[in-house]
């Protein structure tokens, strides 16, 4: 090694010091993260009936390789049905601690109803606020537990700290 | 006859068919008609494959192949259904080639072409025939472009079974299953092409067996309803046991998730049910599952039960068994209690040094013959003479008799099982109901397949049995010639013959003068296996009616509810020491000392004799019972609190005893079951009703645990009172009013159903495990009729 080296190290240090920095200063300034980023699951609803997708068929329990997700299903009452089909999901559990976010659900769904959206900010405290059930992913749910309990007890809006491009896939998903 | 499938060679017994070679060669062909233990038709057409055979000339010799030296192979024109082919000598069958694929992916695609694609929601789904072999033999895509069929979705075949009519591909299993296995034919085609539905008739599925056809339709078209939409079919924790619900000892599967036993299905056990369980054991499992369950044990305190742990409830037990000692202390388990918990019951009256130990519900006498029948034996008979209800008894003896009557003798097994087509099974084949004599003191089902029908007044079935016996009438003469002459007779007896000493003496005289085989129709799972283990009382002072009326100071009472009747309630509220084991809070609950939460059915370890005296091991499903334990878990936790490593601590230690006495292990019983004689025990007593206006009758459904089986309640309506319709004027009652009434001391809550066909002046309703089946007084003047209709969950 030769000093030529070494200064050719340097420069690209030094080269690097007058670019545009990479980090933000996150909580203050929010994340960008990229569409096909995949956070915290979102269900979702048709948005012309506003019927859920879910029909309970349990097939993301099936694929989930950590065993995250537990779905129970009911038969849908015909006059006021949930879902659009036979039966939809009484029971929609997933233990965010338990998934390793790896999409596996999401291919499996035959309806679309499941889907990683952008949410990455889940830290909480009790291990059972880290299984999200169904009125905590459901489509117009912002933010994770601890955060929209936080927005509660502070009377203000859920404050989500990443900012995203649109994904066709998560329809009705406002960030 | 030598076969040859593909490359593999076979030597079968003529009559064997075509799809049984192929499977006996080790390959697989698609098949949705066919089933086991039924006549195969050919309707899916999936079975196809091209079948040749050699032809012979008219000298009887071969004809040659010029080029090999071989017998010439004659290929069918076409590709067969090997189900309806019966294999030839020589006969070739090809299932690998082009053409047998092409045939089976087309059929396949035509199946698909109005089977709707909603597996995702489909409770079949995972478990299906269509969506397995479509995946291994379909092409993947359909040609079929347009709309497909649209019918009814969720129609209602019964209470019970939910038809989808979009996903039926007429298969015409379940059609044929009714006719050909209960002869009851409640179903059928309805229109023609792809118009045709299933359809009944009348409402519902008037049929004990009905829940039968959910297993055996090969899609989602048939489903139970009372395990509808409840999980995926890989989700469920499979368990292989066998039912409690009635003395046969029926396989089944108990498919239980997260806890819940979720729904029950027939499993195969070719000596016993076959395939086949009755509708009792497969929907009455949901009261398993009640809320009100008893979790923890319950000791009483200031006159209120309260939860506690195990040992406190269990000091409490000892420091009073201290004072009782010796004879002063009763134990009683119900007659479904396991081999196992029966062997702990005795090793703890032991240690106790009591005689006072019973198993209850039982009869006046053995229900171990002599010269017991096997359920085989029932099926090959040349004569049967049934003394009994046995359709709501003990069902299955009434599908084993159906056997008989086809005249079918069950099929060798195949080295793949069962036979798939049995070629000797047709549909609407003739019955022989002449070989099927009935005798029951009302009209019973299985009187509509039988030959010659016997009404006698109830309580003189020993003078009927003398009659027959010395011939005095001529259809007693004709019967017991007719079993004499048969070369495989069984007499069946049930409830009302073995409730007396005298008849069933008598019926033991009958079978050893004609040489026919017996069958006694016990009480419960494993009322034969308690008897032969001796949970019997030392003496017949001791018995359990004897220690409900004082003979005992101190009690432990294992699944039954004494305290139904009022003035057995007095006496129990005076004992030192009632110890209750049991699922729910009841009568007897609310007057005992200690409450101690048992194991269900479903949830024991543990081996039932069934009738034919077969051990047949019980298996536990994942059921979230609490802190229940079975009676070895009472019998260790009492130990424990008495300082004491007691025998029968627990199923393995039972099973140890049990085998220096049967010298058969019990870990390792085969599916089928072990056969082991046994003789009958020192069952003594006991003094039923000689006279009474009612009769208590054995029912499929049990009737302890209806009100908690929501489905099952529906569909029956309740427990009924049946009776005649000059009797339901003279009580001033009406179809469908549900009254309250006094029988027997025991307050009972019922339905009315008034039908021509009860005998005028008797009342029937169900037996209770407290209140076996049998004559006894209902006091009419207690009638209450109740102003809401009976609660339907």
């Amino acid at each position: 090694m030769s000093v030529f080296d070494i200064a050719k190290g340097m420069g690209v240090t030094l080269g690097h010091l007058f670019k545009k920095p990479v980090t933000v200063t996150y909580p203050e300034q929010p994340v960008d993260v990229k569409p096909r980023f995949r956070g915290r699951h979102h269900l979702l609803r048709h948005p012309d009936t506003n019927l859920e997708k879910c029909i309970g068929c349990s097939l993301c329990a099936a694929a989930c390789p950590a065993y995250a997700i537990y779905v129970e299903a009911a038969e849908n009452d015909p006059d006021h049905p949930t879902s659009a089909g036979e039966r939809y999901a009484k029971i929609y559990e997933i233990n965010m601690l338990r998934c390793i976010f790896c999409g596996f659900c999401e291919e499996a769904c035959p309806t679309g109803a499941v889907v990683l959206g952008h949410e990455f900010e889940l830290a909480d405290f009790k291990y059972e606020d880290f299984v999200y059930g169904k009125e905590d992913m459901l489509v117009g749910t912002k933010g994770s537990k601890w955060q929209r309990r936080e927005a509660e007890k502070k009377g203000k809006d859920v404050k989500i700290g990443f900012t995203s491009g649109p994904r066709p896939e998560l329809e009705g998903v406002d960030y | 006859m030598k076969v040859k499938v593909n490359d593999v060679e076979l030597d079968l017994p003529p009559g064997t068919s075509a799809i049984d070679a192929v499977f006996a060669a080790g390959y697989d062909v698609p098949y949705f008609c066919s089933q086991e233990y039924m006549s195969p038709i050919g309707a899916c057409r999936m079975c196809l494959a091209v079948v040749g055979a050699p032809r012979k000339e008219r000298d009887g010799s071969w004809i040659m192949d010029e080029a090999t030296g071989e017998p010439k192979i004659f290929y069918f024109p076409n590709p067969m259904a090997t189900c309806t082919t019966a294999v030839m000598e020589g006969m070739v069958i090809d299932t690998l080639s082009d053409v047998t694929k092409k045939a089976q992916g087309g059929m396949m695609e035509m199946h698909l072409i109005n089977h709707p694609l909603d597996c995702p929601t489909c409770d079949k789904g995972g478990a299906c025939e269509l969506q397995d072999r479509a995946y291994e033999y379909g092409s993947g895509e359909s040609r079929f472009v347009f709309t497909k069929r649209h019918n009814e979705k969720h129609h209602a075949l019964s209470d019970l079974i939910t038809l989808d009519r979009e996903r039926c591909i007429h298969c015409k299993r379940c059609v044929r299953y009714f006719e050909e296995v209960p002869g009851d034919e409640v179903l059928d085609f309805i229109e023609r092409g792809g118009h045709t539905f299933i359809g009944t008739v009348e409402d519902g599925l008037p049929s004990n067996f009905s829940g039968n056809i959910t297993d055996i339709c090969p899609v989602g078209a048939l489903l139970d309803t009372t395990s509808r939409f409840r999980g995926r079919n890989w989700e469920y924790d499979h368990t292989r046991s066998t039912s409690l619900d009635d003395a046969s000892g029926s396989a089944i599967t108990i498919d239980a998730r997260t806890g819940r036993i979720e729904r029950i299905k027939g499993a195969l056990n070719t000596q016993v049910n076959k395939n086949w369980i009755d509708d009792g054991t497969r929907f009455g499992h949901e009261y398993v599952d009640s809320g009100d369950r008893i979790k923890t044990p319950l000791l009483r305190k200031n006159g209120k039960l309260e939860p506690v742990t195990w040992e406190e409830a269990t000091h409490f037990i000892a420091e009073k068994l201290k004072t009782l000692s010796g004879d002063a202390l009763g134990i009683v388990l119900r007659s479904d209690a396991t081999l196992e918990e029966g062997v702990a019951a005795k090793a703890l009256a032991d240690h106790l040094k009591t005689g006072q130990i019973d198993h209850y519900p039982r009869y006046a006498s053995s229900v171990i013959p002599a010269n017991p029948a096997s359920f085989n034996d029932l099926a090959t008979a040349g004569a049967i003479f049934v003394m009994a209800d046995a359709t709501e008894e003990v069902p299955m003896i009434d599908l084993r008799i159906k056997d008989a009557l086809k005249g079918v003798n069950p099929p060798t097994l195949m080295p793949h099982g069962v036979p798939i087509a049995d070629l000797r099974l047709k549909e609407r084949m003739p019955r022989k109901t002449n070989i099927l004599t009935v005798a029951a003191p009302y009209r019973v089902d299985l009187m509509k397949h039988a030959g010659q029908v016997i009404d006698y007044k109830a309580g003189t079935e020993a003078q009927l049995l003398q009659q027959i016996l010395d011939g005095s009438t001529d259809a007693g003469k004709a019967l017991k010639e007719s079993l004499t002459a048969a070369d495989n007779a069984v007499i069946v007896l049930g409830a009302f013959v073995l409730n007396s000493a005298e008849a069933s003496k008598l019926a033991d005289d009958l079978a050893k003068a004609t040489g026919a085989k017996l069958m006694k129709l016990g009480a419960m799972a494993n009322s034969f296996g308690l008897e032969a283990q001796d949970v019997l009382p030392a003496k017949s002072d001791y018995s359990y009616p004897n220690m409900l009326a004082g003979s005992a100071k101190g009690l432990i009472v294992s699944g039954l509810n004494p305290a139904q009747n009022a003035e057995v309630a007095q006496m129990l509220g005076g004992l030192e020491l009632l110890v209750v084991h049991d699922l729910f809070e009841n009568e007897t609950t609310a007057l005992a000392h200690v409450v101690l939460p048992a194991k269900s059915g479903y949830e024991k370890e543990g081996t039932v004799v069934n009738l034919e005296g077969r051990y047949l091991s019980v298996n536990a499903a994942p059921v979230d019972g609490g802190q229940a334990v079975d009676f070895t878990g009472v019998v260790k936790e009492l130990g424990d609190a008495l300082g004491e490593r007691l025998e029968g601590r627990s199923v393995r230690s039972s099973r140890r005893l049990l085998k220096k006495e049967l010298e058969l292990d019990l870990n390792d019983l085969p599916l089928e079951g072990t056969v082991v004689a046994a003789k009958s025990g020192k069952v003594s007593g006991l003094k039923p009703n000689s006279s009474g206006n009612a009769l208590l009758v054995p029912s499929m459904v049990r009737p302890e645990y209806l009100s908690r089986n929501p489905h099952l309640l529906a569909s029956t309506g309740g427990n009924a009172l049946r009776l005649h319709p000059a009797d339901a004027a003279s009580y001033q009652l009406s179809n469908h009013d549900v009254i309250r009434v006094s029988v027997g001391g025991f307050k009972r809550l019922l339905s009315v159903h008034i039908s021509e066909s009860i005998p005028e002046g008797t009342l029937l309703l169900p037996a209770l495990p407290d209140q076996p089946a049998g004559l006894v007084q209902v006091d009419v003047n207690s009638i209450r009729k109740e102003q809401f209709a009976l609660e339907v969950a």
